[in-house]
């Protein structure tokens, strides 16, 4: 009996082994399909300018929210920290750091995990099962350039700047909390920020926002053309799509960091 | 013409399509009939490449397209056109765009004579006046003529119909079906239909094709289904017979 029992659990493992197996070298070849589209991006400017709008232009609200409110909550916390060594005066310093570093483009990669990754995921997995995908292929038409590289294209061109006004909107909040909260006087706060950033701290910041857009994009697309199910497998993939994303996401952001300020 | 031959088709470990030969010559009407989820519709996917079989060939025109890759395929799926049973339409684009995506795409044609192209097709459809409308707002019919309409505008050789009157009212079925039979007479257009309506089969079908778990029980002229002697071949026909 309990020979049995180890014998299907174990066929079980090797089947769920099998099929990660299958899925990695599918969503291996899509995202190659999806670099190689590069070239047909004049064909389909309309397209990477509609996307750069919806990953872009509107997901600027929320990243404000969240960069402000992390700047803000930063500045408090921190703050309380250093007043008891007596440090207050760091507060910019260390607050610039967090932010620029790390939790600015980490907040605006999750929130764009959610906002424009749960889109891709529903939108692609909405075309996936009322087989407009499928008619696209049949009316000679690459679905992977016509509907991923253009979202690809515009995350990268736009999660940049996103992550600029995520660091720009959290440091600006930070520096409000430090002068009306902490009651240090704005110069001193910006006096601490400015002559201590490096290169290395912009590179770190900076160099997450293209991955960011790679995971993002690749995962939630993918999870959106592998819907499978009716309107209950929509929702599946799009779910998967944001956890997984998400879960890469701090991954990535960790690594990122470890890499840059290891080697510069 | 369009031929498959011994094609087997596996999902998982359930299998869809055994052994299943067939083929459908230029310019005639083949319906392919057979109870719902037994693999019509993946014969026609499997004429377009868009699926590929575990066993067999599939030529088109001569041509196999069994282990084509993809892009090789956009040029042999150019000579087909395909009406989905959801018709498929892109739900963000407008009834004129709809029509006209395959000629933006795929052909280097200037602007005016895709508008010429689009407003032939819109009148064939009898669509006058929806042309900016989005897909939604149209009722089942019209969005079934409008994916016709889009499937024909690029002149195919051949068209791919998956359950055509599917979901339709009596009158949108006529319809469609003296539109089916109207585009061989005027267009010197073949087709494949895919149903699972009997009537559909004898209104306008040249000859006919019965899938029964997995394999080809019947293929030959329409007719020639009353002499047939299988038992789920009598099992659909006893209405038909009945009415006669």
């Amino acid at each position: 009996m309990p020979v049995t029992f180890i014998q299907i659990l174990g066929k079980k493992l090797v089947l769920q082994l099998k099929a990660f197996f299958l899925t990695m070298q599918e969503f291996f070849i899509f995202s190659v399909r999806a670099f190689m589209s590069f070239p047909k991006i004049i064909r389909y400017w309309r397209d990477v300018l509609d996307q750069a709008t919806i990953c872009g232009t509107d997901s600027i609200p929320i990243v404000l929210v969240s960069a402000i409110s992390i700047g803000a909550l930063l500045a408090i916390e921190v703050g309380n920290l250093l007043e008891d060594f007596g440090a207050k005066t760091m507060l910019g310093r260390s607050t610039a750091l967090t932010v620029i570093r790390e939790l600015g483009p980490l907040l605006m990669g999750l929130m764009l995990s959610a906002r424009f990754g749960s889109r891709n995921g529903a939108e692609l997995g909405a075309m996936q099962i009322s087989e407009q995908i499928d008619a696209l292929r049949a009316f000679g038409t690459d679905p992977i350039a016509k509907l991923v590289m253009p979202r690809l294209v515009a995350a990268l061109i736009m999660f940049l700047p996103l992550t600029a006004l995520s660091d720009f909107a959290g440091l600006q909040s930070a520096s409000y909390m430090a002068e009306h909260y902490h009651r240090i006087d704005p110069g001193i706060f910006w006096n601490a920020v400015y002559p201590r950033l490096v290169a290395k701290d912009f590179v770190v910041g900076f160099l997450k926002a293209p991955v960011f857009a790679v995971i993002i994009t690749l995962v939630s697309s993918f999870n959106g053309f592998s819907a499978r199910g009716g309107t209950a497998g929509v929702g599946r993939s799009t779910i998967k799509g944001i956890v997984v994303s998400s879960g890469l996401v701090l991954i990535a952001n960790f690594y990122v960091s470890k890499i840059v300020l290891e080697n510069m | 013409m369009i031929e498959l031959r011994k094609v087997g088709l596996k999902y998982g470990d359930k299998e869809i399509l055994k052994n299943v030969s067939l083929t459908v010559e230029d310019n005639t009407i083949k319906a392919i009939l057979g109870p719902s989820g037994v693999g019509k519709s993946t014969i026609l996917k499997l004429m377009l490449g868009l699926i590929k079989p575990n066993s067999g060939q599939v030529l088109v025109d001569g041509t196999d397209i069994t282990n084509m890759k993809e892009t090789s395929l956009y040029n042999i799926r150019r000579k087909m056109g395909m009406v989905f049973q959801g018709n498929a339409l892109f739900d963000s684009l407008t009834i004129s765009q709809n029509l006209g995506f395959f000629l933006r795409e795929n052909m280097k044609l200037p602007e005016e004579e895709i508008s010429r192209k689009v407003a032939e097709q819109i009148q064939f459809a009898g669509l006058e006046g929806y042309e900016d409308q989005l897909p939604e707002s149209l009722s089942g019919g019209m969005r079934r003529r409008v994916a016709i309409g889009r499937a024909l505008i690029f002149k195919p050789h051949m068209i791919l119909f998956d359950e055509p009157t599917a979901g339709l009212d009596p009158v949108s079925s006529k319809k469609i079906l003296s539109l089916i039979s109207s585009l061989r007479h005027n267009n010197n257009l073949g087709a494949v239909i895919v149903t699972h309506i009997i009537d559909d089969v004898f209104n306008v079908a040249d000859s006919v094709a019965v899938l029964y778990q997995g394999e080809i029980i019947f293929d030959d002229v329409t007719e020639k289904l009353y002499e047939a002697e299988h038992p789920f071949i009598r099992s659909i026909l006893s209405d038909k017979i009945l009415e006669l």
